[in-house]
């Protein structure tokens, strides 16, 4: 295969959600260091931006069937729609895709679900903070994170309190958000828990407070450091261990050069993020050798897939023929932005590829493709249009296979186009 | 885009589901191409020639995503040490389910309790494996790999899958994500949603044929996304008319406060529909389904009686269901979560990540009674229960007392085993 097609198709589609009509051309005219400038020094101004949404607190849960019950679930289920909707947008439109892309890893990895946080207002500031932080650094963003108020609803902060601790954020700040498992004790899960008490939030708001009545003040020993500490002391204690760099680096492993292929020991990404910089990081990771080795495949999660075609097809999500049908084959995909199965976050790689979500997905590419204004591809000569479609998709190579199966439909619009997204080519960045 | 015309419940009624209807069906999905349309009728032949043969064993799979509280569930409830350890949390005992050696059955399950009454209900106590891991999806990974020590990436049953000969209807996980669970090192099962599959029609049916051919420049995932595709079309061959007449959608029941594990959260559906599949003949001998929500580390009492109520309910509609398919005989069902809880309360009116827990097998071809030692509440390791039973005894007798497969093809050397199943 042509090392630089792969090397660039990757650059685009992990780190940038998919081209632009031209911009995988561009790219391979300019070569890949250039891209790699582009993405990583993004414009201040994103111009692209859609305008965020500005959401009233709706308060309290009326009693149900009380006078304000039905109007208030009418006002949930608006917000929640416009922030969903709009985050999508903002993935599509946005003229800083790295920035985008690392927004979406940190929801991923900070995985919040609105199904028990039940407000979009909370959901909303969560994800503000994820663009806040998305390239900078991750102490920061962990401090952020201590004090925001879905994640302390989502992980029962407001019952983590001196009288009865409750391990739930304790543990998962450990195992999945500084730390990775089995690099701690249960011991020190319980005393962060205590470190961690006092926290108190109102769900409709998310804003956090501390009420020094509930809090543990006494002295706690984690990860060998016995002090008293405050709940912003203890994080930074353990964002101050070798381990967090090192798990950091296997997360976004993970999520961006493989999930079945472990992050090799000694990998440059880990010491380039010893100061938690991500930025310093991600630069490291993208100037390296990972992304022109063959054996590094990962497939689109349904959202990094979703955002790819409309980007490529010039469509914005908000307006799609219908809101309730774009939900509805996300759900039926099993990734619905803010709305993660669990606290682990997104599964990847083969979990996508069921019988199940092969058939969502081609009902799915032919609802899209069919609002798409394909013209410029219908300008194309019909022998020609499989080559185009290579390169409108950042595809680095179509199989054999593939290229007579589209070869078949090149004079079908827009059935020619389902087929191309829905290709293994195209479903998994090789 | 072009569906394939929906069959009425009539037209494809299970009792009068004829090879003429699978024709027709398979016809009108595939009719541009031979070669399609001669698979399709493989299928459809298979189907009609090979149904699963009545007296084999089909093992059902119930996951329960979030560490059930195993105390709660099968309580203890002669013991003066687990009300002096959960205050807020425990029943009081004129509401319980007695059974015997001082133990009960949380008073959501009757269903089961009536099960149990009949001798088909296997509890199998202090379930856990050695160091326990309280993290959900390590302790998760470690159930469904069946591996405590060494991180596999094979399923305990995507290995059993591996001893199977290659096809997409051995196994089936409803939902449309795999559990890990079902992922072999060649064969893996195969995820159906709930509602059934579509496939498309025509030329463009052709043409998603042709893509998902294998190629030899596919690298592992191309393969196994073109493989997905390939299989979407004899499952859905198989399947959509029998789903076609499916009971209304419903959510059971809200997961309320334990909802952050994983899971799905209408179980009482999928078996409704593994139920039909069954009843129809589906050449599947494993089933998966699931239910979220046991993460209750609040307000646990009134999620955790729910959950169990629709666990019990659905379970025993679903062999009332077998009953009447003649198969009830052929069915188990072995039930499982991640880690049992903390046994003392954690003053949220919940309780923490803990070790072991119950495991239930349910059906005719199981010797009810109690199996394993019950955990001493009093002789706590870390404030949490000691491990009595090792899962792989469990699954070693499952594979070989249901699925018929020497175990040490799929867990290697290990002696343990209970006398729960009853020979063939």
């Amino acid at each position: 295969m042509d090392a630089k097609r792969l090397e660039i198709s990757r650059l685009i589609n992990r780190f940038a959600f998919g081209p632009r009509p031209g911009e995988f051309a561009a790219a391979l005219k300019s070569g890949a260091a250039t891209y790699k400038k582009s993405l990583l020094n993004a414009p201040a101004i994103d111009s692209g931006a859609p305008q965020e949404p500005v959401f009233a607190d709706l308060g309290p849960r009326p009693a149900p069937k009380s006078a304000d019950s039905a109007q208030f679930s009418q006002a949930l289920g608006a917000q929640k729609k416009e922030l969903t909707i709009w985050w999508l947008d903002q993935m599509v439109l946005t003229n800083k895709p790295l920035q985008e892309r690392m927004v979406w890893f940190w929801h991923g990895h900070w995985a919040t679900s609105i199904g028990k946080v039940n407000y979009a207002l909370p959901m909303l500031t969560q994800n503000q903070t994820f663009r806040k932080h998305a390239l900078g650094n991750f102490k920061d963003l962990s401090q952020a994170m201590l004090v925001d108020g879905a994640l302390q609803v989502w992980l029962d902060g407001n019952e983590n309190t001196l009288k009865a601790p409750n391990e739930n954020l304790a543990r998962e700040v450990m195992e999945l958000f500084v730390l990775g498992v089995n690099r701690y004790t249960e011991k020190d899960v319980k005393e962060l828990a205590r470190a961690l008490t006092g926290y108190q939030v109102p769900r409709s708001t998310g804003v956090v407070t501390l009420n020094q009545k509930r809090r543990d003040t006494g002295a706690v020993s984690i990860l060998g450091k016995t002090a008293t500490m405050s709940g912003p002391e203890a994080i930074n204690h353990l964002v101050d261990q070798a381990d967090c760099p090192r798990f950091l680096a296997e997360r976004i492993w993970y999520r961006f050069i493989s999930s079945t292929e472990a992050m090799p020991k000694d990998h440059p990404l880990i010491s380039a993020l010893a100061g938690k910089d991500i930025q310093q990081g991600l630069t490291t990771l993208l100037n390296g050798k990972d992304l022109t080795n063959a054996k590094y495949s990962i497939v689109k999660a349904p959202v990094e897939w979703f955002v790819a075609v409309c980007k490529a097809l010039e469509l914005t999500p908000s307006k799609l023929n219908s809101f309730a049908k774009l939900n509805g084959y996300l759900d039926k995909l099993a990734q619905i932005p803010f709305s993660p199965p669990n606290v682990g976050g997104w599964p990847t790689d083969e979990a996508w590829l069921s019988s199940a979500s092969a058939q969502f997905r081609i009902s799915f590419a032919d609802w899209l493709v069919k609002q798409a204004d394909l013209s410029a591809i219908e300008a194309i000569a019909p022998e020609k249009r499989v080559a185009y479609l290579a390169d409108l998709l950042a595809v680095p190579e179509w199989t054999a296979r593939t290229s007579a199966a589209l070869g078949d439909l090149q004079k079908t619009l827009p059935r020619l186009v389902s087929l191309a997204i829905c290709s293994p080519e195209y479903v998994v960045s090789q | 885009m072009n569906e394939i015309p929906t069959m009425s419940a009539e037209q494809l009624g299970m009792s009068k589901y004829t090879r003429r209807q699978f024709l027709k069906f398979s016809g009108a999905a595939t009719a541009a191409t031979a070669a399609t349309v001669l698979s399709m009728n493989d299928i459809a032949e298979a189907a009609i020639t090979r149904p699963l043969p009545l007296g084999t064993p089909i093992l059902v799979v119930v996951t329960l995503y979030g560490g059930n509280d195993g105390l709660n569930t099968v309580i203890p409830y002669k013991d003066p040490a687990y009300y002096a350890a959960r205050p807020d949390l425990t029943y009081k005992a004129e509401t319980l389910l007695p059974l015997s050696d001082g133990l009960a059955l949380n008073p959501a399950m009757t269903g089961i309790k009536t099960l149990w009454d009949e001798k088909k209900v296997a509890i199998v106590r202090g379930v856990g494996y050695p160091e326990p891991d309280r993290s959900h999806f390590s302790s998760m990974a470690i159930w469904q790999t069946g591996s405590p020590k060494t991180h596999l990436s094979t399923g305990w049953l995507g290995r059993w899958l591996d001893t199977q000969k290659i096809d997409p209807m051995t196994s089936i996980s409803l939902g449309s994500v795999l559990p890990p669970l079902l992922v072999g090192a060649k064969n893996s099962g195969s995820a159906l949603p709930l509602g059934g599959l579509v496939i498309p029609s025509g030329i463009y049916a052709q043409a998603c044929d042709r893509l998902s051919q294998p190629s030899k420049a596919d690298n592992k995932l191309m393969a196994a996304a073109a493989l997905s595709m390939r299989n979407l079309f004899s499952i859905s061959g198989n399947i959509t008319p029998i789903l076609s007449q499916a009971t209304q959608m419903s959510d059971d029941l809200p997961t309320v406060g334990g909802g952050n594990a994983g899971g799905d959260s209408n179980l009482t559906q999928q078996l409704n529909v593994v139920g039909k599949l069954i009843a129809a003949g589906a050449p599947t001998k494993v089933w998966s389904v699931s239910l979220g929500g046991f993460d209750t580390h609040a307000n646990e009492a009134n999620a955790q009686a729910a959950l169990l109520g629709t666990v019990s309910t659905s379970i025993t509609k679903f062999l009332s269901q077998m009953k009447a398919s003649g198969r009830s005989k052929d069915i188990t069902i072995l039930v499982y979560s991640e880690f049992g809880r903390r046994v003392k309360g954690n003053g949220s009116e919940g309780t923490d990540h803990g070790t072991a827990g119950p495991v239930f097998l349910i059906g005719d071809r199981v010797n009810g009674g109690f199996y394993g030692d019950q955990p001493s509440l009093t002789k706590l390791i870390d404030g949490d229960l000691p491990v009595t039973t090792d899962f792989r005894d469990i699954y070693s007798t499952v594979l070989e007392g249901v699925l018929l497969t020497p175990a040490e093809k799929v867990l290697g050397k290990w002696s343990g085993r209970i006398k729960a199943i009853k020979p063939v």
